[in-house]
Formats: C-alpha cells, structure tokens, sequence
C-alpha cells in the first residue's frame, strides 16, 4: 500500500514542481506528500543527531487530544437536537444528527482556510504549517450549532489572515488565531453569537416548525441572581446541576459544553508534553482566586452584598467553554509566555479575568475568550519581566 | 572530595558506545593535520610539499601570534598540501617514514622548571607545541601566551557520546598527567581538575590543586558547563581549559624531551566495525581508526569528535588537532511512511511524545533531521535543556534582530555549544549554528 501511494506522488510529483502546470499548488502537493512520508533530510552539520519529535507530530498531538471533545460534541450536538425536535435519541441516529451539524462546519474551515494558508504559502514560497491543521479544527468547535456556514467561512478567513497571516503565519503571530476567529464572529454578528436561541439546533419535521428553541446557558442565567435566591440555586432550578455542567449534556457550543472531555485532553497534553500544565493549573487557580473571595463575601453577608457573586466557585470551572479555553487556548504556545513563571502568572490572569467578566459584565458571557485573548496580548510584557528578574540572577559574561 | 550533581541537559540513550577494551593501532603510514578545523587561528605554513619533516618540527603558525606554532605530528614527508576555497589550509598530509625522525627538544630538568619563572615555561610551552591545548574562555579560542587566567580547568572524562575514557587513558600514565597538573600550576595558582567518572583513579595531586567530581546528563563533562556552574564572580569568565590527556602531554614531553604524538582515542557509533578504545597518534587517518582491518559500511556518516559537536569528515582525511573520537552512525536518508504518528517504540526523544519512554535499552541513532524546519512556536524545549540556562528561543530572536547587548544579557557567551537545543528542537532550528557564529561574530568585533 505504500509503495502504491509512493508511486501516486511520483506520477503526479512533475505537475507541481516548477514549470509544471500547477506550480503554483507546491506547497499543497508538499503538505500532502510530507504528511504521507516524513522527507529524508539529514542534518547538514553539527548537532548530527536530532530528536525524533517534530512539529508534525507535536501538533497532531493537539489534534488528537482534541477528539474526545470534539467527539463528545457531535454526540451532544444531535443529542440536543434530537432532544429539542422530538427525534429518536438513539446513539447511531443522535451522532449522525451530530455529524450533520457539525463536519459541513469542520469542512468549510478546512476549506477555505486552507485557501489563505496555500494562497501565503505560494506566495511567500513557504511550507504549509502544520499550525493551520489546529486552527481549523478549534475554530469551529467553539461555535454555536446554528452557526451559519458562510459566517463559519468568513470567522476562519479572518482569523488566519488578519489573526496569523499578516504577522507572518505560524510562530509569529501575537493572538490565537481560532480564538480571532471567534472574537470576530462574536462581534460581527452577535446575533448568530450570544443570546438564548442559538445554543441548540433545531431539524425542521413536519408541521411542528419551530425556528428555534429558547434556552438560557448557565452562564446567561447568573445575572438572574438575587439576595434571596443565590446563583447556584438559579442554576440548579434550570436544570443546570454541578455533574450536569461537568459531562456537558447542555446546550452550548458544539464541542465545547463538556469540562470532562477537555480534562482527558488536558491529561493527553500534559503527559506527552505538547501542553503545559501551568497554563491550566494557573488558570484554574485564578479562576478560584477570584470567585472565592466573592462567593465568601456573599455567604458571611448572608446574600446582602456580591450577589454576582453568589454562584459556587466550582461551577466558574465548569460553566461555558472555560474548560476547552484553559486546556485548549491558553496553552497556545505562540501566542503565550515562553518562560514557566510567566506561564503560571498568564494563566492565573486569564482565569482571574474570565470570571471578572463573567461576574462584573454579563453582557459578555463569553468571558474565557476575551481573557484569552486580552492575556495573548500582555504575554510578552509578562515575558519581558520575567526575563529581567531571571537575568538579574546570573552571573554577568560580557 | 567535592561532588557537584547538574540536573539540567540530556543523555540520549545510543548504541554503539565504545567498550573498555583498549587495542594499539598497528602504525599508520600517514599523519596528517587539518589547520581549517581549529577555530580562530589564521594559519601561516612553514612547509612546503616535499619537504622532510620530522616530530616535533613545526608545520604551520598562527598569524594573530607567531609564537603558537602546530608541530608536526610525524616523521617523513610532507605529500600533499591542500588548499579549499580562498586558501583555507584544508589538510596536510606527512607519509611516514619507516625509521621517523624526531626532534629533542633543549630542557631544563623538571625540578628546575618547577621553580623556574613562569615566562620560561611558556615559552617553553609554545615551542613545544604544547600551548594551543590550552584554550580561554569564552571564545574558546587558543589562550593567549601573555594572559594569566583566574583559573585553569582540567576536564577528566568528556560524555559526549562517545570519548574516550579517563580511567583509560589515564593507566599508566598517572605519572604524567600529574607532571603536568604541577606545572599548570606555575602558569595559574588555581588549578581545578573536574572528573565526572567515580572509578577514576587520580595520582595524588598538589593540595592546592580542587578536585571536584560531576554527576549528571550530557553535557556534564564539558569545562563551560563546569565553569558556569563553579563560577562565583564575573572575573572567572576568563578562566582556561585543557583536556585530561593533554595534561598528560605536558607532562610527557617536559620529561622526555620528545614532542608526544601518542593518544587514546575510541572509535565508537553504531556502525562502527568494533566500538572500542585505540592507542594510536595524533593526526592518525580515519580510515586506519574506522576499519581497523574491517570494510567502511558505505551508509555511515564518519564523524570526527562526538556526536553533538564533531563534524562530518572524510574517511580518507585525518583526526583534528582536538578530536580524540571518530564515530560512524547511520546516514538515515530514509523517508518514512506516517512517521509523524507512528507510536514510534525505537525513536529516541527527549520529549514524552513517544512510546520510547518505556524503551530502556539504547537506540541506534541516525543523522536523519527528523523532521522538516519550521518557524518557531516558542515551545521551550530548548530552555528546558540547556545546560547553561540560556533562554535559545528569545536568544535566537534577539539575534536575528540585531539586539547583540540583550543576547549577551541572557548568557550567549555562556554557551557552550553542545548542540542540545538544536538537537531537541522540533522546528529543526540550527540554533547551535546561529549562537556560535553570533559569538564569532562578536569576538571579531571587540577583538
């Protein structure tokens, strides 16, 4: 078999290469044959020998400990659906439902991603990163299931070519661009975004046509808090139970609605070493740090003061897509710090900023994302002092 | 005894490590030099082809300092000169002769030299073609004849894969190497010998020569690692280095009054014919070292030095001034098909991204690059293993950028070139590269 596909590159290998009629598609023909065969390169100098571990591989490691959410997504995305229009629950016809929804999306990011990835790529007489392989999966795992393809289309163009291209593609550039993506789609079209309705799909039977159903998020519910009636109560009286938010059978984003799914993901990243855990426990640990003294507040006022702050601190860790971001987003490594204790800082701020957001700005409950983002822009700042503290300890050689 | 325990670098697990057994190369016909493989020096030829030279009788000088001079490591005719692109002195090749002539060199007794001014023995030194084993840091070009370091470091035992051993090249000739450390001493009062083998039998050393011993991951046997980690001040950035058996080297010929071309050396890799320890002669050919009576296999790099830091070399060229080791491994030209998902049992990482971590016994290591480069994604492997604890990811950066002043605040001239980022690195970066010609660079600018 893989002499067969060796053969099918080495027939087709003259259109491409320079001269050929589609030269231009190198670096398309290039993705395609290095991912089927790693090119036998051999060093040209000292060090002679070299690690087997390489970009490829370390971002299909990411790849792959995206699949249980990503997974568990579909099957939540047509449980939802079938849930909402009354459909058969069954596995096979629940992850077909799921598929449905969400790989038309998968594929129009790859698509037209890809097409601003070849289009720099020829352009600028580049290789097609592997970085993009991520970017176009993560991107349509954090929208919603009613998600519109042509915004789907547009969010992936902007995120790789305003949010990674124009710096100079992978390694370069200063957001995440999948998080870009999303922060566009949330702004550009809010209505498609955030609100009640958008958070389940529903299929159209018969003459029972709903457009769509009304479900508030856990996250749109904690403004609805009261002296009398404290946040975690709210969640619970909806339905919304710690267990529930934690395996993820909510409406919400497509795959990003299970905190379970992202910690096996977690635990896949920290053990090969594609992801770093300080990023995560730092996040979580913000996260705490800010929503515990509040919850405290509320408890020893008995409900008078921080009713923002009345829901349990455990749920901040749950609720939305703070999991998928804290495992998936902030252990970006571009678009973080390089050193480990600004790794610890980065996280502990995006944690502590998500639930400030969260608590102090319902109008953005999608608080995970912009701290993500808003951290992205501060990790070299943070790097830069951090760098300063460590230099101060050596030994000065000049 | 003081042992010092380094945490940070890693030992890959390689096959093909040389064994203790220790043969005598049958005599070479041919010797030879390769000036263009020191670094620094400018070479000036004293020779012309057809000359007769004998051991001992200088071959080329350095320009920056004619005083340092490369003596001829055999006795006959010089055959073949050969010049690479703008005139660099690529080789210089000496057919032996079958009875060699050598050169007796003119020296006071040893107890006299011991108490001697300490011009004296430095000329004497740079006469002897002793002088360019001593090198200063940072640069790690040759010391400077009129400098008096803060201190000299002596490097017993180097781990990078593969060397050879101390314990072998030191039995027997204890006598030397301590001859040799007593007058290190008359050139820098602050002598420290570093040993990173326990079974190392030391002679008795003065007492105000430091004994310390080193325990950890390549590159724990390399004297800038040692430096970085025993330095208190600023002024110690100075210090020099000379390897174990060079130190022998000194002590031979003050004794003998001959030039010393014997040296143990390993040959090791896992393509290696027989991986062992050989006691051949400086310049000896690599094709005398490799074969050892047995066939070159056609697929193998031949590497003079180690692994990490020798460089690739002809089998028909000869053993540099500072390489004691040649290894051959696998060229690895091979694609694979999906290698980038293979569990990858018999791919050696130093990440946890592979199922080798539960591989114990070593790998037979290949110069494939593993990978294609990339841009780089900040993931801070490098940083992670560097021996000196230099940041190479935002090093790199500062680099390309022209920030020199901030590329020296974070350590470049800490580096001690193992290569270990650019071996860890999974863009493929050629950091090692970009470091060291950053400090060739730079000590061209203040020089």
């Amino acid at each position: 078999m893989v002499g067969t596909l060796k053969k099918m590159f080495n027939a087709s290998r003259h259109h491409f290469e320079s001269g050929g009629r589609l030269e231009k598609l190198y670096p398309l023909f290039d993705a395609v044959e290095t991912v089927a065969f790693s090119p036998a390169l051999t060093t040209a100098s000292d060090a002679h020998i070299r690690d087997s571990l390489d970009l490829k591989r370390f971002m299909t490691f990411v790849i792959i400990s995206l699949m249980p959410p990503f997974f568990y997504g579909i099957y939540n995305t047509g449980y939802q659906a079938g849930l909402a229009s009354d459909l058969d629950l069954g596995f096979v016809s629940v992850m077909a439902r799921g598929a449905w929804v969400v790989l038309p999306m998968l594929m129009v990011s790859y698509t037209v991603g890809l097409f601003w990835e070849i289009l720099f790529a020829s352009v600028r007489g580049h290789k097609i990163s592997e970085g993009f392989l991520v970017t176009g999966l993560l991107f349509p795992m954090t929208l919603p299931p009613t998600t519109p393809l042509w915004q789907v289309a547009v969010g992936i163009s902007f995120g790789v070519v305003i949010g990674k291209e124009i710096f100079g593609g992978t390694g370069r550039n200063i957001l995440n661009p999948a998080l870009t993506a999303r922060a566009f789609l949330f702004f550009a079209y809010p209505a498609n975004m955030s609100g009640d309705r958008v958070w389940t799909l529903v299929v159209q039977s018969g003459q029972q046509a709903v457009d769509a159903i009304t479900a508030a998020t856990p996250l749109a519910l904690l403004p609805l808090a009261t002296a009398e009636k404290g946040a975690s109560q709210v969640l619970n009286d909806a339905g919304y139970t710690f267990q529930r938010l934690f395996i993820g059978d909510i409406p919400g984003s497509v795959c990003e609605t299970s905190a379970l799914m992202c910690l096996i993901g977690a635990a896949f990243l920290v053990v090969t070493g594609v992801g770093n855990y300080r990023n995560m426990i730092g996040g979580v640990l913000g996260a705490l740090a800010v929503a515990y003294p509040g919850y405290l507040i509320y408890l020893s006022t008995g409900g008078e003061m921080a009713t923002l702050f009345s829901v349990h601190p455990l749920y901040h860790l749950v609720m939305g897509s703070f999991a998928f971001g804290i495992v998936y987003m902030a252990t970006d490594p571009v678009s973080g710090p390089g050193m480990n204790l600004s790794r610890w800082i980065y996280g502990f701020l995006i944690g502590a900023l998500t639930v400030m957001i969260r608590v102090f700005n319902p109008a953005y409950p999608e608080g995970v994302m912009l701290a993500i983002l808003f951290m992205n822009i501060f990790a070299p700042l943070i790097d830069h002092f951090v760098i300063k503290v460590r230099l101060r300890k050596r030994i000065p050689n000049v | 005894m003081e042992t010092i325990y380094l945490n940070k670098g890693f030992s890959p697990k390689i096959a093909g490590g040389p064994t203790s057994q220790c043969r005598r190369l049958h005599e070479p016909q041919r010797v030879g030099m390769a000036p263009y493989r020191i670094p620094f020096i400018k070479p000036r030829l004293l020779v012309k082809e057809g000359d007769t030279v004998s051991i001992g009788s200088p071959l080329f000088e350095d320009k920056r300092d004619p005083r340092i001079r490369f003596l001829s490591p055999g006795g006959g005719q010089i055959d073949r000169i050969v010049f690479g692109p703008r005139r660099v002195v690529q080789e210089i090749a000496i057919t032996l002769e079958k009875k060699e002539p050598a050169k007796t060199f003119e020296l006071p007794s040893f107890e006299q030299l011991e108490t001697s001014e300490r011009e004296t023995l430095v000329s004497l030194m740079l006469e002897g073609g002793l002088w360019p084993h001593l090198r200063a840091f940072p640069f790690m070009d040759l010391a400077s004849p009129d400098a008096i370091p803060p201190e000299i470091l002596v490097r017993v035992g180097d781990d990078e894969p593969f060397g050879p051993s101390p314990g072998i090249y030191l039995t027997d000739r204890e006598a030397f190497f301590r001859d040799g450390i007593s007058l290190l001493l008359r050139l820098c009062e602050n002598v420290a010998v570093h040993v990173i083998e326990d079974d190392v039998k030391l002679p008795v050393l003065p007492d105000s020569v430091a004994v310390r011993y080193f325990k950890g991951p390549y590159p724990t046997g390399n004297p800038g690692v040692q430096l970085y980690r025993t330095k208190t001040a600023p002024q110690q950035n100075t210090s020099w280095f000379i390897d174990g058996q060079d130190v022998i080297q000194i002590g031979k010929f003050f004794r003998t009054g001959q030039y010393p071309v014997s040296r143990v050396m390993t040959v090791g890799g896992s393509l290696a014919p027989a991986a062992v320890h050989l006691v051949t002669r400086a310049g000896a050919p690599l094709r005398a070292l490799v074969a050892n009576g047995a066939e070159t296999p056609s697929a193998a790099r031949v590497i003079a030095g180690g692994l990490f830091t020798g460089y690739s070399a002809s089998v028909d060229s000869f053993m540099g001034f500072y390489q004691n080791a040649v290894n051959l491994i696998d060229e690895g030209d091979r694609e694979e098909a999906f290698g980038f998902i293979r569990p990858g049992y018999n791919k050696p990482s130093y990440s946890t991204a592979f199922l080798s971590v539960f591989h114990r016994k070593p790998f037979p290591m290949d110069c494939g690059q593993h990978g294609e480069v990339r841009a780089c994604v900040n993931c801070g492997i490098c940083a992670k293993i560097c021996p000196v604890d230099i940041l190479p990811q935002f090093t790199l950066k500062c680099l390309v950028v022209d920030e020199v002043e901030e590329a020296l605040a974070h350590g470049l001239l800490d580096c001690v070139e193992c290569g270990l980022c650019t071996y860890a690195c999974p863009s493929k970066i050629e950091l090692r590269e970009v470091l060291v010609s950053a400090k060739a660079h730079y000590y061209k600018e203040i020089a």
